[in-house]
């Protein structure tokens, strides 16, 4: 089980490493946001200039472009995991799938080895989408500004909330790839579900402004839960301006990954059972 | 080897139904035993049944009643078991083109558990065997078509497997090909003890390469047996005589040569059915000289299993390919020379 499991984990990672164009393409949105979005909708601006009197309403951040950073750092678990996904729909129809399953590797090892491949890159990008808002600010632009001393229970919680990101959505578009047949409908559900996870997360939005009944939309969010945690430990003032502990965000986060990796364990078991 | 009794065929079926959607009867109640050893040909056109038996078979696709049994495995209640002593090579082509060659090997050693130790040695014997080991660490997507389906046999034999099952192994292929691929089936199968089955919609790779046949057509299985078998049940060979003139009596005199079955007349000529008909061609000119009747030429022609497909289906058999009869008497002379068979 452990052996089948890594050497299709190894396989997975061979295939996306030797794909590159998806790892710019997963890039390439979070980036443009940094670049184009976060620039331009540096809200501070809004108060003559004072970033300051803005904090309030990015929860402690000290801009909006710091508070948007994290958020694009879980937006990338979104938009680097979706490959995963398409991947098991491509092996399905060049009959890949068909003679990994014609083995006697379990389900369990078939799915266990994508999402561990799936999450791994995420993982990466998300500290690579945070090192590049930081190096902004070193380039004449905004940029991402660390006010919190990150010490090891932080990163611990930073990892954490990224990896438990990335697993979740590996998982949920795990199984849609293993519930569709064809690519095109795969990225036609994908495309109705990034854009509304995104939009309803308060990975954009500051949150002094939403509205109330948007405050407890998002605050189920996933990509909420972990933006939450990131803040909370990369900015000095942002624990005041947060009812729970980084803690409490991880176990929602855990929550919903637990529960997406059962749904799509359920969904893959099922498209590697032998067929009806 | 586990031990197994003499006359416990390799693969068994009785009465192997599967039906979709509780009306399309795919597979309408198989049955055949295949001996340890053998290669065995499932023939066929396209969707008369061959992927769906060979699925219900390899534990990919379950059965709607009857059972099968292949290694003395019942495949409807061990699945798994069947599927770590079986391998399978599919009839699309399924080697991961994104990995190597070798890397395509190492997985599948992996999937099938093949000790660790010996990894290294088999696939570097089977990527030399099948003459990809200059293009080992090339990923697959490189390869010719031929190379692909050398490569997907040596990943579906990586564990050394007592059956091995070929779902339209050569489909697509040149006759090169086709004979580069049969020519390793047969190797294995002789160096191994390897039971081999196979489904094909080619009648001369059904012929050339089987030790058994089962012809397969709308779900049923209308008739099996060793080829040559099959092919004497129409009566046996067709000689046919061309006398300068029309002669009754000669017709009379060849009708009463022991071994003669039937006597037809067609645009002059008369066919002879007979069991052996090279050896009666001497008796059939002796008796023509004898009855002062001279020939313009007598041929002789075996029933080919075009004819026992007609025979035992009332269709012709069409194949979906393109090249010549040439290139078929090419490719199974040269694996037959250099191979034979058992028959």
């Amino acid at each position: 089980m452990i052996r089948e499991t890594l050497a299709l984990t190894k396989r997975e990672l061979l295939r996306l490493g030797r794909n590159p164009q998806a790892i710019v393409t997963s890039l390439l949105l979070p980036i443009l946001y940094l670049v184009l979005f976060g620039q331009a909708f540096n809200f501070g601006n809004l108060f003559g200039g004072d970033s300051a009197a803005f904090v309030p309403f990015v929860r402690g951040a000290p801009t909006y472009f710091s508070y948007f950073s994290a958020g694009m750092a879980g937006f990338v678990a979104v938009t680097a995991t979706l490959f995963i996904g398409a991947n098991v729909i491509f092996d399905k129809l060049f009959g890949i799938l068909k003679r990994i399953a014609s083995t006697p590797a379990s389900a369990a090892s078939i799915f266990g080895s994508r999402l561990i491949a799936g999450s791994i890159q995420p993982i990466g990008l998300a500290f690579l989408v945070l090192g590049l808002a930081y190096a902004l600010g070193h380039l004449g632009l905004s940029g991402l500004q660390v006010t919190a001393a990150i010490g090891p229970v932080a990163a611990v919680q930073i990892v954490l909330a990224v990896v438990i990101l990335s697993v979740m959505f590996a998982a949920l578009f795990l199984a849609i790839g293993f519930s569709i047949e064809q690519p095109q409908t795969y990225f036609a559900v994908v495309n109705a579900i990034n854009l509304p996870v995104l939009l309803t997360s308060a990975a954009l939005y500051p949150w002094g402004i939403l509205p109330g009944w948007f405050k407890t939309l998002a605050s189920y969010n996933p990509i909420t839960l972990a933006v939450e945690v990131i803040r909370l430990d990369l900015f000095a003032g942002a624990p005041q301006y947060y009812p729970e502990s980084a803690w409490v965000y991880l176990l929602g986060l855990l929550g919903w990954a637990a529960a997406m990796i059962l749904i799509a364990t359920l969904l893959a078991r099922r498209a590697l059972a032998p067929r009806q | 080897m586990d031990p197994r009794p003499a006359s416990a065929g390799a693969i068994v079926t009785r009465d192997l139904v599967k039906t979709y959607n509780g009306t399309v009867r795919a597979v309408r109640g198989v049955s055949f035993e295949v001996p340890p050893g053998e290669v065995y040909g499932f023939l066929g056109p396209n969707g008369a049944g061959k992927t769906t038996t060979v699925s219900m078979l390899t534990a990919g696709l379950e059965a709607t009643s009857g059972t099968a049994v292949v290694d003395g495995i019942d495949v409807r209640k061990n699945p798994a078991t069947v599927k770590r002593r079986i391998g399978v090579v599919f009839q699309e082509s399924t080697a991961d083109g994104d990995l190597t060659g070798r890397e395509n090997l190492e997985l599948a050693a992996a999937l099938y558990g093949v000790p660790r130790s010996e990894v290294r040695g088999r696939v570097d014997g089977l990527l030399e065997r099948m003459q990809i080991g200059d293009a080992a660490d090339r990923l697959a997507k490189t390869y010719s078509g031929g190379m692909r389906r050398r490569l997907e046999l040596a990943a579906g034999i990586v564990h050394a497997p007592r059956t091995l099952f070929l779902d339209e192994p050569t489909l697509g292929l040149d006759p090169q090909g086709r004979a580069g691929f049969w020519k390793y089936v047969l190797e294995l199968r002789h160096e191994h003890q390897m039971t081999v089955f196979v489904t094909t919609h080619y009648l001369e790779e059904a012929d050339g390469m089987c030790d058994q046949i089962a012809i397969i057509d709308h779900g049923a299985i209308v008739a099996s047996g060793r080829p040559s078998e099959l092919k004497d049940r129409l009566g046996g060979d067709i000689v046919t005589v061309r006398p300068v003139a029309s002669s009754p009596a000669l017709r009379e005199v060849l009708a009463k040569i022991p071994g003669v079955v039937s006597v037809g007349e067609q645009d002059g000529s008369l066919r002879l059915k007979c069991s052996n008909g090279e050896a009666l061609i001497p008796a059939i000119v002796s008796a023509a000289v004898g009855a002062g009747v001279g020939l313009q030429g007598v041929s002789l022609k075996r029933p080919s299993l075009d004819e026992v497909f007609l025979e035992f289906t009332g269709r012709e058999f069409r194949e979906d390919e393109g090249f010549s009869a040439t290139d078929r008497a090419v490719m199974v002379g040269r694996v037959r020379e250099r191979f034979g068979g058992r028959r």
